[in-house]
């Protein structure tokens, strides 16, 4: 077997850690699990090709545009299709449904404002899709930043929990009446994890673009393997969800290479379900456990 | 801004709360004066833990007011209340106890201001007060004994200074030893001007330490006045005896936690 195998499925396995990581943000103060989150990944690699190459805007600004977009889209499904929710009971499910739906609409708007083609975005200079040859691995440029950022991104992210807002969030997660004893305001702190988790997965559209084109129909696929690499490294581990993406991404990598394209997918259901059928709570410990 | 010693610091008047339909406190009014602890007895499920929620605003009253400070608080939410000074220690002491005895401190302060100065002053009066958590300070707060957990709990409290705490059954599965440590710490409180509303299952303890006293019973607050003339008083008797005329419940509850 080729060591391209692995190369590929460690740059595809950084892209589902970080949409597992964003569903980790969102999940961690509210218990909810957002089934639109692919679509947020999808909007922000559209929105983003289209500032860039229809719009002609300067990298970084459409970067910035994008993720607050997104961000104020992550936010509005909090307020109209999560909150009543969770006003009603804490622990009831009918998210699963909101926010199901809340997916479909957008996968259905974003069919009039773009076409079914994919958008070339190239990377930001000096950084490059073409390959290079080093040792036996054929990688570009961009696919080692891919996934030196993501390295980077987890570190930032779970540096962020180690503050005291971070710690609120933690301790929302743990005992939520608690709490509000404590003068922690849940309400406030679920929206913010919609706003940066919205916004998180709109970053790791932008930085799919590159690799996967952007287009509309990016969603489902990413939702998917970003959902079982958050299962499998444990629902808010965001190291765990590091490493489940890189499983992921090399047993894909792997089942492409032995198998024809077609039965890919069905290798990876067979590893995710062979994993949580042996621990249900995933490789890292119980669900919310403490990420030191 | 104090409160004038005729105006209680604490208020509630003809309070009813509950949970959802279920109706458990009915009209009841107790005051609180600044820099005294005020203890609130009464059997098992008597209301007690529920009127201290009513208080903190997670059970939000249906009819009634409450006012804190000079301020209408009736019906406003948890974080706001906690932001007014007044603090509730809940039954249990409900720790994060998958975060470090450090990071449960403060939390207790989270949402506060404080200077790096002040921030340590605080510290260090928690560790001198209590030395056994400085030593735990990196270990998670569920690895703590029972009473190292109600410690941790007062601890947390105290990086607020509030202007009144509520504790709800401090004592509880405490080894004697411990329950000495805590309502030491709570004169201690008391000492630097802080209000405690306390409930407590240890009667006589609790009387021994408090100016003022209320007994409640089946959601009703059946007497109040000075703790002296409450243990005095045949309330307490009557709160304490079953419906048949005997004892029941009065004696502390060693439940092991
Ligand atoms: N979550 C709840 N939902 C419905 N009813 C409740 C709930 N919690 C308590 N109650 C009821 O409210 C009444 C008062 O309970 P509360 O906990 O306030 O009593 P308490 O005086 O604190 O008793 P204890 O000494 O056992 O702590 C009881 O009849 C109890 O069954
Ligand atoms: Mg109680």
């Amino acid at each position: 077997m080729d060591f391209d195998v692995i190369t590929h499925g460690i740059v595809a396995g950084s892209l589902y850690a970080l949409v597992a990581v964003s569903f980790n943000i969102l999940f961690r103060p509210t218990n909810v699990f957002n089934f639109a989150q692919g679509e947020l990944v999808m909007l922000g690699a559209m929105i983003f090709a289209s500032l860039t190459s229809l719009a002609g805007l300067p990298w970084l600004v459409a970067f910035a545009a994008t993720l607050v977009a997104v961000g104020i889209i992550g936010l509005i499904e909090e307020r109209i299709a999560v909150a009543p929710i969770l006003a009603r009971s804490q622990t009831g499910t009918g998210w699963v449904i909101t926010t199901l739906a809340t997916s479909l609409i957008i996968s259905n708007l974003v069919g009039r404002f773009w076409g079914p083609d994919p958008i070339l975005v190239k990377p930001p200079a000096p950084l490059s899709m073409d390959a290079l040859e080093i040792g036996s691995a054929r990688i570009s440029s961009y696919e080692i930043a891919l996934v030196l950022i993501t390295l980077i991104l987890v570190a930032v992210v779970e540096r962020a929990y180690r503050t005291l807002r971070g710690k609120a969030v933690m301790a929302v997660a743990e005992d939520r009446e608690a709490a509000l004893l404590r003068g922690i305001d849940p309400g406030s702190l679920g929206r913010w994890s919609f706003f940066l988790g919205a916004a998180f997965a709109a970053m790791t559209g932008v930085l799919a673009a590159p690799i996967l084109y952007a287009s509309t129909s990016l969603g489902p696929d990413l939702l998917l393997k970003g959902f079982a690499a958050a299962a499998v490294g444990s629902i808010g581990n965001n190291r765990g969800a590091l490493v489940a993406g890189y499983v992921i991404g090399v047993t894909e990598a792997i089942g492409a290479s032995l198998l024809s394209p077609g039965y890919q997918e069905a290798v990876i259901f067979v590893v995710v379900l062979a994993i949580l059928l042996l621990k249900p709570e995933g490789l890292f410990g119980s669900p919310n456990a403490r990420t030191v | 801004m104090k409160v004038p010693p005729s105006l209680p610091l604490l208020s509630a008047n003809k309070v009813d709360a509950g949970y959802g339909h279920v109706r458990v406190l009915e009209k009841v009014s107790i005051d609180v004066r600044q820099g005294r602890i005020v203890v609130l007895v009464g059997r098992n499920g008597a209301g007690k833990s529920t009127l201290l929620r009513a208080l903190s605003g997670l059970n939000r009253p249906t009819s009634g007011t409450i006012t804190f400070d000079r301020r209408d608080i009736t019906g406003a939410r948890p974080n706001a209340i906690v932001g007014a000074g007044l603090l509730h220690v809940a039954e249990g002491r409900r720790l994060f106890r998958r975060q470090s005895v450090t990071d449960n401190i403060e939390l207790g302060r989270y949402g506060l201001r404080l200077t790096e100065q002040e921030h340590d002053r605080r510290v260090n009066r928690i560790h001198e007060l209590f030395p056994i958590l400085q030593e735990k300070r990196d270990l998670p707060a569920g690895s703590l004994s029972g009473g190292q957990q109600q410690m941790l709990a007062i601890a947390q409290a105290m990086m607020r200074e509030p202007k009144l705490l509520m504790l709800d059954e401090p004592s509880l599965g405490l080894a004697p030893v411990l329950v000495d440590q805590v309502l030491a710490a709570i004169l201690s409180l008391r000492a630097q001007g802080v209000a405690i509303l306390l409930v407590e299952q240890m009667v006589e303890r609790a009387l021994e330490i408090a100016d003022d006293a209320y007994v409640m019973q089946n959601g009703r607050v059946i007497a109040g006045g000075l703790a002296a003339d409450i243990a005095a008083g045949d309330a307490l008797q009557a709160a304490f005896m079953g419906e048949h005329g005997t004892p029941d419940h009065s004696g502390p509850r060693w439940s092991v936690s």
